[in-house]
């Protein structure tokens, strides 16, 4: 055992000193969720600030004098006033308007006899912040000529209202955002461990035949497999410690970031205790050696950092399909998923994040967890002994 | 003291495209015998690719013979390879050192894994530091030294543990003459401690100042295994350069 500790020091050590293992495994993922979130809100609150203080320019066509002053009521709407309908279209690609709306020749008779009147909207459908603001001043309209119409047929408002909602909300706010969010944790997580590990996997074991140490090491007097258990442990714990920082990242974020809504924060900092952080962190840990061993199997024979990669790197697919199928509705953490790695680690993370996990269900992930993990560094063990593979 | 029976390591290749795979066996190292006796220097020849580094990969238990035996020390290798590993200290061109660690921890690491007590290992260390001059970049990492403060290093790891047998494949390899000269000094204090010492070089004048036993190794096989008085005696070409060719384009 004592040997073992030597050679985790050893390798730690080395990797440690590695400036690109820090920037990877120590810096980024400790600052990836705070610079996302700080990130995101910032330029949603950029985009939404710029959009409210753009003008809109608007041709209106017999627009009646209510409507008129309904949009020049909001000093940002640049009004044009045209007296027939002409072509719009060019108007609006040289960018002279931005929408126009056209209201029907007898408008002020149709409204007068409380008949349907027509309003044509000349637009471009992807200008967004421009429809959006034509849309809610035409609501506005709506509503009020609707009002007027109530008073003038003297209707009683009640009898124009058939029914009012009132929802009472039985599930708790935790397991609503835990089922929606839960599921976008494992993504940053897991692929920021794959990274993690397969940085190291690769220094650990073609790095080294790359440096010409690998013999150097194996002139020592102990076990292979002592060898590759220091390799995989070192390589799993710099794919563990990455996803661990993530979390510390998602949880300071949550703390000090402002302009996150506060039922997000709430809901975010109560799913986020320490129970579930633990829950989750033990099923990383056989996950972590999987992924190392796996990587370390799939890179053994590999001589240079790039053939490494290119042996490695198409297993992300492997990651990603399980865990974009975990965002998906209708598949659900059930006896048939609770086995399938990756997949699993996405479900139930949903479920421990809404506090609905069965503890049977999960143990059965753990313990299949630790089967993969062995079965990974046997055949990890199998490839790392393999003299021509390794001696390449 | 090792001993060397009929030993031989075959590689298998798989080549070919499509279904059609096919199995190749190469007898890198076909039937080797020698002995290296304990207080002599043995030197194992042979041009690139004739099978020394696989024969001596094989002696220090890095690589397993596929038949034959080789008992180190007294120890049979087939008996589990770590007793060999740690009887026998292991330099070639292969073996790196690791170049994010400094001289000290290099040193540390090695001992503590070959179980050296806390102040043997440091006694040790610090004989082999002052011996090699090592001291004034004791703490300079790896990655940052010449090839010669390297080289001063290796040997220092090969002798930490102060093996009974050692191996040298081209210990001298790159480096001046000064360095070089302290490295054969070593070597000869190795001889006068009764170590059992395995040397390989293409230098011949560093054969010609060490050596007491020779074999010549081409294609995998032995060609020559004699003391090195025999093979001078023997010497048809005037040096000991053109000898060895001549040897080995006559086998």
């Amino acid at each position: 055992m004592n040997e073992l500790f030597i050679i985790i020091k050893k390798e730690l050590t080395e990797l440690l000193r590695d400036r690109k293992t820090i920037i990877n495994s120590i810096l980024l993922p400790t600052l990836l969720i705070p610079i996302l979130m700080f990130g995101g809100i910032k330029i949603s609150q950029m985009i939404q600030k710029s959009n409210q203080e753009k003008k809109v320019k608007i041709g209106l066509v017999n627009a009646p004098d209510d409507f008129k002053s309904l949009v020049l009521s909001d000093t940002l709407n640049q009004v044009t006033t045209y007296d027939e309908s002409i072509d719009f279209k060019t108007l609006i690609d040289d960018d002279t308007i931005q929408t126009a709306l056209v209201f029907s020749s007898d408008w002020t008779a149709r409204m007068d006899s409380l008949r349907s009147g027509q309003i044509k909207i000349y637009r471009n459908g992807t200008k967004d912040n421009v429809n959006g603001r034509v849309k809610s001043m035409l609501d506005v309209y709506a509503t009020k000529l609707k009002s007027k119409r109530i008073a003038q047929l003297e209707i009683p408002v009640e009898k124009m209202t058939p029914f009012t909602e009132n929802v009472i909300e039985v599930g708790e706010q935790k397991e609503l955002i835990g089922k929606r969010v839960g599921g976008f944790i494992p993504y940053i997580f897991i692929l920021t461990m794959w990274g993690g590990c397969l940085l190291a996997a690769i220094d650990l074991v073609t790095g080294e035949k790359e440096r010409k140490t690998i013999e150097t090491t194996l002139s020592l007097p102990i076990s292979k497999f002592k060898v590759l258990m220091g390799k995989a442990i070192v390589a799993s714990l710099l794919g563990f410690i990455p996803a661990l920082l993530n979390l510390i990242g998602l949880v300071l974020g949550l703390q000090f970031i402002d302009g996150i809504p506060e039922v997000f924060t709430s809901a975010l900092g109560e799913m986020l205790n320490f129970q579930s952080i633990s829950m989750i962190l033990l099923l990383l840990i056989p996950f972590s050696l999987f992924l190392a061993g796996l990587i370390i199997a799939l890179v053994a024979g590999a001589t240079s950092f790039k053939e490494a990669q290119s042996k490695a790197s198409p297993i992300i697919i492997l990651i990603i399909i399980p865990l974009v199928m975990a965002l998906m509705p209708g598949i659900d953490f059930t006896w048939a998923t609770v086995f399938i790695p990756v997949l699993n680690i996405g479900l139930g993370v949903k479920e421990i994040m809404a506090g609905t996990i069965n503890m049977g269900m999960y143990s059965a992930m753990l313990l299949s967890l630790i089967a993969f993990a062995i079965a990974a560094i046997y055949f990890s063990y199998k490839k790392f002994s393999d003299e021509n593979a390794i001696l390449k | 003291m090792i001993q060397i029976n009929n030993l031989t390591k075959s590689f298998t290749s798989k080549s070919g495209k499509g279904f059609k795979k096919e199995t190749v066996t190469v007898n890198a190292v076909n039937e080797v015998s020698f002995e290296c006796k304990p207080g002599r220097i043995f030197s194992l020849l042979g041009p690139n690719g004739a099978g020394k580094t696989t024969t001596l990969r094989m002696i220090a238990g890095i690589i397993n013979p596929t038949s034959g035996s080789a008992i180190v020390d007294g120890v049979d290798i087939s008996q589990g390879n770590d007793e060999v590993k740690k009887r026998i200290g292991f330099l070639t061109g292969s073996t790196g050192l690791y170049e994010r660690l400094n001289p000290d921890e290099t040193l540390d690491f090695f001992g503590k894994l070959y179980k050296l007590p806390e102040t043997e290992l440091k006694e040790r260390k610090e004989y082999l530091f002052e011996k090699l001059g090592i001291n004034e970049f004791r703490k300079k990492r790896m990655g940052q030294m010449s090839t010669g403060m390297k080289q001063k290093v290796s040997i220092a790891r090969t002798l930490i543990h102060d093996p009974e047998v050692l191996i040298f494949d081209e210990p001298t390899s790159g480096l001046d003459v000064i360095t070089a000269d302290s490295i054969i000094d070593l070597i000869r204090e190795s001889k006068a401690d009764n170590k059992t010492v395995i040397f390989s070089s293409h230098i011949m004048s560093e054969v010609d100042l060490l050596c007491d036993d020779l074999a010549i190794i081409n294609k995998g096989s032995i060609i020559y295994n004699d003391s090195f008085d025999n093979f001078k005696s023997d010497m048809n070409a005037d040096n000991l350069t053109q000898e060895f060719i001549n040897r080995v384009k006559e086998a």
